[in-house]
Parts: C-alpha cells; sequence; structure tokens
C-alpha cells in the first residue's frame, strides 16, 4: 500500500496540475480483477475525496469494458448530464497497471438496505423518477463519442456463456428458447448501461446521488435496461414490489415514457425481464465457476451456483404465455 | 459406518457456530457478510446430505417419463438430452411443469425460505 501511495503523489500532481498530497488511502473493495480505493487529497482545488479504481491483475470479465474506457464513458455521461461520480483522470501506468480516479459519493449501495432500512423511506418514495430521469438522460448519449461499446447480440452472448458452462441446464435453454420467439430485435441501439439496477446506485436519505458501476456498459435495445431492475433477484423479497423491490413499476415506467417520448408498457418490458433473469442466471452460474476454476476463490461465488435455481424458478414463471 | 455425528449433524454444528459465535465477533461488515455466506453454504450442505439422494432419484423417475426414457440413464444425461430436444424446438409435453418441478427440488436444498414465500403468493 505504501509503494500505491508513493506512486499516486506524482501522478495525482500531474492529473491535477499541482503539487497534490495522499492524506488518506485506504482499500473499500473489489475483487480478482478490480482494487477500489477510497483516497483523500489536498490537491491545488483543495482537499478532494476519490476513489480509485485500479486493474488487480486477475482476468477481468470477458464482456467488460477496460478501465480507460469506463473512464471515458463516465466522462461522457457527466457531461451529457447523468448523475455519476464527476472522473478526475485516467492513469495509463498506475504502478505497473491501470487506474482511473473519480469523485467518491456519499451514500448507500447495497441493495439489501436500500430495500429494507426505515432511514431509506423518503428515497425510495423518490427513486423511481429519478431511476427513469437517469436512464433517459443515459439513453439520449452521443454514440458517435462512444465508438469504443461493444454491440452484444443478447441471445448469442448468452447461449455461448451457458454452453461454456458446460452443464445442461433445461430451464435456461426454455428461458433462451422463448426469447428467441418474444425478443423484439428491431429497435435502434441505444447507450445502455448494462447493469441498471436499485443496488447499482449510489443512494442518500432524499434519493438517488449517482449511478455507479459502468464496466457492463454497451449498444443495444434501451429496454434491456428498463427490464434489468425489474429481476426478481433485486427485489429482497420485497415481491409485490417488481421494480426493485422500491416500487410497482407504472410510475417508473410513465415518467421514462414522458421523458422520452417513447411510452413503454409493462406488457413491452415482459421479455426484457425474462432475458434478465436468464442472463442472472447465466451469470451467477458462469460467477460459480470463477470460484471453480480457482479464478477467484470466494465462497461468495461458490454460493451463487447453487442459487441460480431461483432463478430458473422464475424464469419458468416468467415463460408462461411467452413460450407457447 | 461412521459413528454420530452424521456428516450432516456435522454441517449443521459449524453451522451453528460460525452463526452464533464467528459472526457476530467479526469486525468488518465485509467478513460479516461472508460468514453468513458460509453459514447459508453449510445448510445448503446438510440438506443435500439428507434430501440430496431422494431428490436426484425423483428428479431421475421425472425426466425420464418426460423424455420417454429409462430414468437410469441418469440426470446428467437426461438433462442433456432435454436441453438437445429444448434447442431443435421439440419440446416434449409437460415440459414446464417438469421443470417447475425439478426448480422446487433444487430449491428445498438450496433455499427453502424462497420456495416458502413462493408458496403463500
Amino acid at each position: 500500500m505504501s509503494d500505491l501511495r508513493t506512486a499516486l503523489g506524482p501522478s495525482l500532481s500531474t492529473l491535477f496540475g499541482g503539487p497534490t498530497q495522499v492524506v488518506r488511502l485506504d482499500p473499500i473493495g473489489g475483487g480478482a480483477s478490480m482494487e477500489i480505493w477510497a483516497l483523500d487529497a489536498k490537491t491545488p482545488q483543495g482537499l478532494l475525496e476519490l476513489i480509485v479504481r485500479r486493474a488487480a491483475g486477475g482476468r477481468i470479465y470477458t464482456d467488460a469494458l477496460s478501465l480507460e474506457d469506463e473512464h471515458k464513458l463516465i466522462a461522457v455521461a457527466h457531461a451529457g448530464g447523468v448523475r455519476v461520480p464527476r472522473p478526475f483522470g485516467y492513469l495509463p501506468d498506475l504502478l505497473g497497471r491501470e487506474a482511473f480516479v473519480m469523485e467518491r459519493l456519499q451514500g448507500e449501495t447495497v441493495g439489501r438496505r436500500i430495500v429494507q432500512r426505515p432511514e431509506l423511506a423518503k428515497a425510495r418514495a423518490a427513486l423511481p423518477a429519478q431511476m427513469a430521469l437517469e436512464l433517459s438522460r443515459i439513453h439520449a448519449l452521443d454514440r458517435a463519442q462512444l465508438s469504443f461499446l461493444p454491440v452484444p447480440d443478447p441471445l448469442a452472448t448468452l447461449r455461448a456463456q451457458l454452453d461454456a458452462l458446460d452443464e445442461p441446464h433445461p430451464a435456461i435453454e426454455l428461458g433462451l428458447f422463448a426469447l428467441e420467439r418474444s425478443l423484439p430485435r428491431d429497435a435502434p441501439k441505444a447507450v445502455c448501461h448494462g447493469d441498471f439496477r436499485v443496488g447499482n446506485l449510489m443512494v442518500q436519505p432524499d434519493g438517488l446521488s449517482g449511478v455507479l458501476d459502468w464496466e457492463f456498459a454497451h449498444l443495444g435495445d434501451a429496454r434491456e435496461d428498463l427490464g434489468w431492475p425489474m429481476v426478481k433477484a433485486w427485489r429482497f423479497r420485497a415481491d409485490d414490489l417488481r421494480l426493485g423491490g422500491i416500487a410497482t413499476p407504472g410510475g417508473f415506467l410513465e415518467r421514462y415514457g414522458e421523458l422520452t417520448g417513447r411510452a413503454v408498457s409493462e406488457e413491452e418490458i415482459r421479455p426484457f425481464e425474462l432475458l434478465g433473469n436468464v442472463r442472472w442466471a447465466v451469470g451467477a452460474l458462469s460467477q460459480a465457476r470463477r470460484h471453480l476454476s480457482g479464478e477467484e476463490r470466494s465462497v461468495e461465488l461458490a454460493v451463487l451456483g447453487r442459487l441460480a435455481c431461483e432463478m430458473e424458478h422464475e424464469i419458468l414463471q416468467l415463460v408462461e404465455g411467452s413460450a407457447r | 459406518m461412521n459413528d454420530r455425528p452424521t456428516a450432516a449433524e456435522l454441517a449443521e454444528a459449524v453451522r451453528g457456530f460460525l452463526e452464533s459465535e464467528v459472526q457476530p465477533a467479526l469486525q468488518s461488515d465485509r467478513t460479516r457478510f461472508r460468514a453468513l455466506v458460509a453459514a447459508n453454504a453449510l445448510g445448503i450442505l446438510q440438506r443435500d446430505l439428507t434430501l440430496g439422494p431422494g431428490l436426484l432419484r425423483e428428479e431421475s423417475e421425472l425426466l425420464g417419463s418426460l423424455l420417454g426414457l429409462p430414468a437410469a440413464q441418469g440426470v446428467p444425461a437426461l438433462n442433456a438430452e432435454l436441453c438437445r430436444r429444448l434447442r431443435r424446438g421439440e419440446a416434449p409435453a409437460g415440459t414446464r411443469e417438469a421443470l417447475l418441478r425439478v426448480a422446487a427440488m433444487k430449491l428445498s436444498i438450496a433455499s427453502p425460505k424462497y420456495l416458502r414465500t413462493e408458496g403463500t403468493k
């Protein structure tokens, strides 16, 4: 850590255009592919509370953006009026690995707490309209500045990931079969956040303060981002509140429609909710493989392999009516 | 024949220790959460040891009769065959219902709480 502290000094001085001093540097999370540091720094602009995201050497997810591209995207989103941590710059070589620096927002990011804590009741009331607003801005971002974003075929990607598991999952196959018939393919491609759900938002008592975790951004059907926060796994058993355990989806979709001029019905989002459940089922099984292969040993990842049957159960509920 | 505690009882003993002694004594939120996940994993192990063999037999019979194949082929082979048929668009009648029963069996081991909240709807 002291090496990193030493290396940060000159890098930050270049970034902030003047002598900058590290006051605090603490690890606050991350995993095999990413380090996350809380950094307080005395800069020419004053004392700043910052986050450093730095590559950790382990293999990154194949469908995740590089740190350089993630930083570029956050900068474009920031300029486009999306509530994101203010980006301060990309560091191609911070002690041998790439990193970037951004503002450190305050608030709660743990989905379960956002859904359950009494002191966040006001935030839960404000979030649906705020989420709609942020998505309307994200989906309006200029693609021309973001030519590095991948344009994945969602079903082909999922099928490849499912095949890579080398374990048969008929419930997921049935979900994919239903999606091949029901998922619209003709929508214009928009900038999609790719992991927009309550647990990836920074939330303060009065509502949303920032949209986080941009590494799965891509160009795709904007409705993917509307269906993903409705996936049952993010409701933390507040199941009547389809939108991430905080609200029924009506107000959220209505606000999104008003802001974008494109009305979206709950009916229309259903295949995207199914897509989200299939994606998280395959995701959970793939995460367990990270543990099993030794790539990232973790009891949390291991258990996900067994919890995927929750998503399989939900997929089977959702295919009723859409499959045949 | 091993003496008691059985494998399931041992898993339960370690789970109880993690939950009631280790987890509350931990300082960091992150480690406390992981201890909870570890205790949960031992609960899965315990239920798998007790319920697993019976459920696996039931699953192979269910899949065998769905596909018109001998249950003796075993769950992995039967699942693989069902996947091949689904991919060809040749799902046997009753597939969704059979898979719902299989999912409920897996949940009774991995996440019985999930199943209970589903049942109350």
